[in-house]
């Protein structure tokens, strides 16, 4: 008798659904207060976010909106009189927030790494670069002087510095604007960060060396695996580079979701009037480019309401965009979510205009 | 023009100035030597004879005129009062003068530049606060005050230290328990300017980006302040430790009328009140050189410090 195993047709392959990446950064409900006046001023309101191993999240939003401080407050970085007032942190699913000075100490740089806005200014004058990336490596592990010299040598070669051996030895100011973004790259990744928080990291350079360092960023991100995180107002980057978007407005999230969502159907009036701001290559020469009227809110006096109804074409002066709190950001599709109370309708109130 | 030749020309052309001006500022100093030194009852005409004797009876610009041609051979004419050459007189004195302000600035440093980088590490703290005002009353009172004061203290009640003289013919221990009280008024005095101004520079560096940057990398505390951000300090930090040389050189002078120490400044205020013009002239001259040497010396280190200034 034939084995009637042999007799059954193997089971077709069914394509692998890949599991989700494990979070590798997230932050819950995270405020950050300073000392008013009167009472304490909410510079980040309950901002929620997550950033997968692997994945790029881009944060976008104006000047003062509260991008950076969101990720200074995350690291325990925000400057004194500052705190954060609750919330939780977690890296890796660990919570970090109620960790000691020092035990954070070893997990920036280390597990989150962080590059700045403008290179001219990130890099201390008076070390030259190798010192600066040893000194990183040195905080971290117990590497000797040689051995971190080497190793300086192998970043600067990694983030494409030609003639590494010899640059090291420069002093910061030997260096062009693209080649001193990449030495603090080379810091940044020194030890293998889990995620890299790149704050505005080429609104400095030119627009030429912009495409090589965030090429550069992909690149390594590819090859190591870290979560990235783009603070931006460029939403061009944002494009091309992220897989989610966050959009915050004076220390609040105002909408959060995938790329293609955001971009195909964004649903907060903020976010559609940052579409409408970006210059077109396809449009006229002279297209005067539709500006967001009014002034960027001072989060010591934001309105009752929502805090973007003062500026914003369709809920100005509705009762409810100006009295009730701000939406938390309720689940409206699934992984895209708004802070707008009229999400399902801004389409006609659009058209009704 | 290389960088040594550089300093030399200004040094000529600061020596230059100061000979010109002390010239006649001395001649700004109400009285008459001849007077001075026959007395009240000096007759007209022995009066004139000394003038005349000393050149005092030519025009004002043609004095300069002479004493200018005769500096630049080195010869700062004599002391009236000694007959010896006033500027061999201050050369002799220098050390002891050196020995003060050195001492002093030596323990300004020590006190001063630590303690400006903690209050500056913990601004707005009670320990800065504490410090800070401290250091207020440090400037605000005068170094010949605190000189009475330590006498007062030291030597009077506590008889921990001798209040007069500098023992020069004493031991070499002998001459350290004499040094320690007026060096001590004058660092301490000294140091309180260092204070607060290393801590201004210090604070000015903590709130740079490189240093947001090395604390965003994980570095420690302790280094990012005792090596990343002191060594940006130090330009601004030598700069004044060079205007406080100047400084302790004058507070020096005062020490040493307080505590009847022989040096420069004692044998200046005696020079003045007997119009020794040559030797007044020979004083600050002498004086004046060691700081702009001293500051030049400091111009050099910069360029140690910082790459960017050596470049240029």
């Amino acid at each position: 008798m034939a084995n009637p195993n042999l007799s059954v047709a193997p089971p077709p392959p069914v394509a692998p659904v890949p599991a989700p990446r494990p979070v590798a950064l997230e932050l819950r409900d995270l405020t950050t207060v300073f000392p008013g006046d009167d009472g304490p001023i909410t510079v980040i309101d309950g901002i929620s976010l997550a950033v997968r191993d692997g994945g790029t999240l881009a944060v976008v939003g104006e000047s003062g909106s509260g991008k950076s401080m969101t990720f200074l407050s995350a690291l325990g970085l925000v400057a004194s009189p500052g705190r954060v007032q609750r919330g939780e942190v977690r890296i890796g699913g660990a919570e970090i927030l109620g960790r000691t000075p020092e035990q954070l100490r070893r997990l920036r740089g280390a597990v989150v790494s962080m590059i700045f806005q403008d290179p001219l200014t990130a890099l201390n004058p008076v070390f030259t670069i190798g010192e600066q990336i040893v000194e990183v490596l040195r905080a971290h592990s117990g590497l000797g002087r040689a051995a971190a010299r080497a190793r300086a040598v192998e970043l600067l070669a990694r983030v494409q510095i030609p003639d590494p051996s010899r640059r090291i030895d420069d002093y910061p100011h030997q260096l062009s604007g693209g080649q001193r973004q990449r030495v603090l790259i080379a810091m940044a990744i020194a030890l293998s960060p889990k995620v890299l928080i790149a704050d505005e990291p080429t609104t400095a350079l030119d627009v030429t060396v912009q495409a090589q360092i965030l090429d550069l960023l992909a690149d390594l991100q590819a090859e190591t695996g870290m979560a990235l995180v783009l603070i931006t107002h460029d939403l061009g980057l944002v494009a091309r580079y992220a897989d989610d978007v966050a959009v915050m407005y004076a220390g609040r999230l105002v909408e959060v979701g995938s790329i293609e969502e955001v971009f195909s159907a964004p649903r907060h009036p903020y976010t559609r009037a940052l579409f409408r701001s970006i210059p077109r290559l396809d449009g006229p020469v002279d297209e005067e480019l539709p500006a967001i009227e009014g002034q960027p809110p001072n989060v010591a006096r934001l309105p009752p309401g929502c805090a973007f109804e003062p500026r914003c074409t369709l809920g100005h002066g509705r009762a409810d965009c100006c009295t009730k709190r701000p939406l938390p950001l309720a689940g409206d599709r699934a992984g895209h979510r708004s802070a707008c109370f009229h999400a399902d309708r801004l389409d006609q109130m659009e058209a009704a205009r | 023009m290389d960088r040594l030749t550089r300093q030399l020309t200004q040094l000529a052309i600061t020596v230059f100035g100061i000979v010109t001006v002390t010239f006649f500022l001395v001649r700004m100093i109400p009285g008459d030597p001849a007077q001075y030194m026959l007395g009240d009852y000096a007759t007209e005409e022995a009066l004139a004879t000394l003038r005349a004797q000393l050149g005092l009876d030519r025009p004002v610009i043609v004095q300069y005129g002479l004493y200018a041609l005769r500096a630049l051979t080195g010869d700062f004419g004599a002391s009236v009062v000694t007959g010896r050459p006033a500027l061999e007189e201050i050369l002799s004195s220098l050390p002891d003068s050196a020995l003060l302000a050195f001492a002093g600035l030596a323990i300004a440093v020590v006190i001063g530049i630590p303690l400006g980088i903690v209050t500056a590490e913990r601004q707005g703290s009670w320990s800065d606060l504490l410090i800070m005002v401290v250091a207020l009353f440090g400037i605000s009172f005068p170094v010949f005050w605190l000189g009475l004061a330590s006498v007062l203290l030291f030597s009077q009640e506590l008889k921990w230290f001798p209040a007069l003289g500098a023992s020069s013919g004493g031991g070499f221990l002998d001459q350290i328990h004499h040094l320690v009280l007026p060096a001590g008024v004058l660092g301490v005095s000294v140091a309180a300017y260092i204070t607060r101004l290393t801590r201004s520079a210090m604070l000015e560096v903590l709130n740079q980006d490189y240093i947001r940057v090395a604390r965003a990398m994980g570095v420690p505390q302790r280094r990012v302040v005792w090596r990343l951000a002191l060594k940006n300090a130090l330009v601004p930090i030598l700069a004044i430790v060079g205007v406080t040389f100047a400084w302790s050189l004058g507070s020096a002078i005062l020490i040493e009328v307080v505590f009847s120490r022989p040096g420069i400044g004692s044998m200046i205020l005696k020079a003045v009140s007997a119009r020794d013009y040559q030797l007044v002239q020979a004083g600050v001259l002498v004086l004046a050189v060691a700081v702009v040497l001293v500051n030049s010396l400091l111009d050099l280190a910069y360029g140690l410090v910082d790459p960017r200034l050596s470049a240029r």
